[in-house]
Parts: structure tokens; C-alpha cells; sequence
């Protein structure tokens, strides 16, 4: 399934729930915020949460700042 | 006595805040941010990158004592993006500190009062506590504070610039008319200059490119953490009263010529 995933062409080969796109990417789930085509996804949705065909979807982690 | 800082029911014996910004490695972040004994720590939020997966610095933020997390809003070009990465940076911390920045001119980042206050009331509402990063402006920090504003950031100097306390007599003016915390934010080089506007009754001050930015940072957290302390204990000493002429502290009879 083709979504844009923080900007960028991405294929996602997993079930289309948010948890298997984080799988595949292999992050710390604790450590990410998402948002589903503009809208926060909170974790506990995060298993039921269906991605579809170009959706955007962005992925954030804490980085340093002021 | 203590003395500890509030926020709503939040309290903190630390007055120093620091930034996570501009640090060489994790590392000596965590070191520097241990030596500062702050327990308020800002971060940024950004888009996970699969190829710098060590950007991620939660983990180790996570594994430190006392620290409470206060995400910003660092890339917000007006008030609807500040909301939505406060809420972002709730959900991922969550802590109901948001540091509200909203600085769309990347060559000066000085802070859009417009957009910095519509968002101010609207996390306010939402019953985050707002610290908002702001220009040194008196009208506007009473404003923010009437809306419920946590407490008011003005800054020193721009982002960065280590210009120090350039906007002093205004802040000045800020910290009289205040009910609510006064933070200076942004400027900041020196230890001295932290221990000034303590002295000048801010209620904590937030360092982050004079420790990263540092030859040794950790030594420097240490010397901002001992001056904010330094100058708190100033402030609630109270400064003796200054005047145009000299006041003699030795006596100055005049036994000496007696003798002639």
C-alpha cells in the first residue's frame, strides 16, 4: 500500500493498522507521536487505526531543543 | 525555608531550566543536564528519519530522575501549527508544559506576538500550562498572563546570539507588573548574566545554547546551576540601595591630623 509517510513515497507491506507501520519501521513505539492525515492518532487507537491508499501519515520523536 | 517554583500544583526546587538544543552527542547532554540539577528539560518534536535513528533522545531523557519534560512548539510558523504540535508533544510527554514559540523569520527568530498569543489562548483553555517564549514587552506578558499563561518568557537577546540581557529595563518593568513567573529565555551567555536576573526577581531563567554551545558543557551547567542559585538567594536577601555618591563604610575621624 503506497501512503506518503513524513513527506516521502512510502510502500507499507504490513496490515495497515499505525502499529504494524511503526513495526515496520522499527521504532521505539514509546518514543512516537503520529498523525493520520493531519489528525493525532493516540496510542491506545493505535492497533485499531487502518491507514488507506495515500494517506498521510507523520511519525514524530523528541529531538533536542531549546 | 524553601523556595521552590510553581506552576499550578507542579512545584520544583531547581530554577534553572534547560534546553536539549546543540549538544555534540547524548552524552554529554545528560551529563551537562545532571550537573545543571534542573528538573524542567525543553525538547523539540521532529519527523522520525529511518536513516538517523539515534536522533531519538527520549530514551535516555527517560532514564534520568526528577526530570520533567516541556516540549516546544520549535517550527510552529503561526498558531495553528503551536497547537498542533503542543498536542503532538502532549501526547508523547505527557507533561502539561508546553513551551509556546512561534518565531516564523529564521534570520532574527524573534518571536510573532499575534500568532504566540492566539495559540496562548487556546492551550490555555485546554488546560495546558503555557510558557510562552516572548518579546520583552510588557503589555503583551500582562495579556498572556489574563488569558492564564503559566508563566511569561521575554527574551534576553535573540536565539542564540549570546548577547545577554540587552532587553533589561524591560524585563525589568515585566517582573513589577507580573503575578506570574518571569523566565527569561534566549540570550543568555554567561553565568553572571543568570545571576543578574535572578537578582532582578525572575523566578528561573532557561539556558540551552550557553551550556551546549560551551567549551565544556558540563562544567558550565555547574556554574549556571551555582548562579541562578546565587542569584535567587540575592534577590530574596534583598540588594543594599545604590546611590549617585560615596557612603563610607570605614570611620573617617580625623585622629590622624590631630597630631600635625
Amino acid at each position: 500500500m503506497k501512503i506518503k509517510l513524513n513527506g516521502e513515497n512510502h510502500n507499507h507491506s504490513g496490515n495497515g493498522s499505525i502499529k504494524s507501520l511503526l513495526d515496520e519501521l522499527k521504532l521505539n513505539k514509546d518514543h512516537a507521536a503520529v498523525m493520520l492525515n493531519g489528525k493525532i492518532v493516540p496510542q491506545e487507537n493505535w492497533k485499531t487505526q487502518m491507514i488507506n491508499e495515500n494517506d498521510e501519515v507523520e511519525v514524530l520523536v523528541f529531538v533536542g531543543g531549546g | 525555608m524553601s523556595d521552590i517554583l510553581s506552576f499550578d500544583d507542579i512545584s520544583f526546587k531547581s530554577r534553572l531550566l534547560v534546553g536539549t538544543g546543540k549538544f555534540s552527542s547524548i552524552k554529554t547532554m545528560i551529563s551537562s543536564i545532571k550537573a545543571s540539577k534542573t528538573e524542567l528539560v525543553t525538547v523539540a518534536l521532529k519527523r522520525f528519519n529511518k536513516a538517523k535513528t539515534e536522533d531519538d533522545l527520549y530514551g535516555p531523557l527517560l532514564e534520568l530522575e526528577n526530570i520533567t519534560l516541556m516540549p516546544n512548539t520549535s517550527g510552529a510558523m503561526n498558531a495553528k501549527e503551536a497547537i498542533r504540535a503542543a498536542l503532538l508533544g502532549r501526547e508523547l510527554s505527557k507533561s502539561r508544559f508546553v513551551k509556546l514559540e512561534i518565531h516564523p523569520n529564521p534570520h532574527h527568530l524573534l518571536p510573532d506576538p499575534i500568532e504566540t498569543y492566539e495559540a496562548a489562548v487556546e492551550l490555555a483553555k485546554q488546560d495546558f500550562l503555557v510558557l510562552p517564549y516572548i518579546p520583552a514587552d510588557p503589555v503583551l506578558a500582562k495579556r498572556l498572563e489574563d488569558i492564564g499563561c503559566a508563566a511569561v518568557m521575554p527574551l534576553g537577546a535573540p536565539i542564540g546570539s549570546g548577547q545577554g540581557l540587552t532587553t533589561k529595563e524591560m524585563i525589568q518593568i515585566i517582573i513589577k507588573e507580573s503575578n506570574i513567573p518571569v523566565i527569561v529565555d534566549a540570550g543568555i551567555r554567561s553565568p553572571s548574566e543568570a545571576a543578574q536576573s535572578m537578582e532582578m526577581g525572575c523566578e528561573a531563567v532557561l539556558i540551552n545554547s550557553a551550556i551546549a554551545a560551551a567549551e565544556n558543557p558540563t562544567k558550565m551547567a555547574d556554574a549556571f546551576q551555582q548562579s541562578v542559585k546565587a542569584g535567587r538567594l540575592a534577590f530574596k536577601a534583598g540588594l543594599m540601595p545604590s546611590t549617585e555618591t560615596a557612603i563610607a563604610s570605614s570611620p573617617l575621624t580625623s585622629f590622624l591630623s590631630s597630631y600635625d
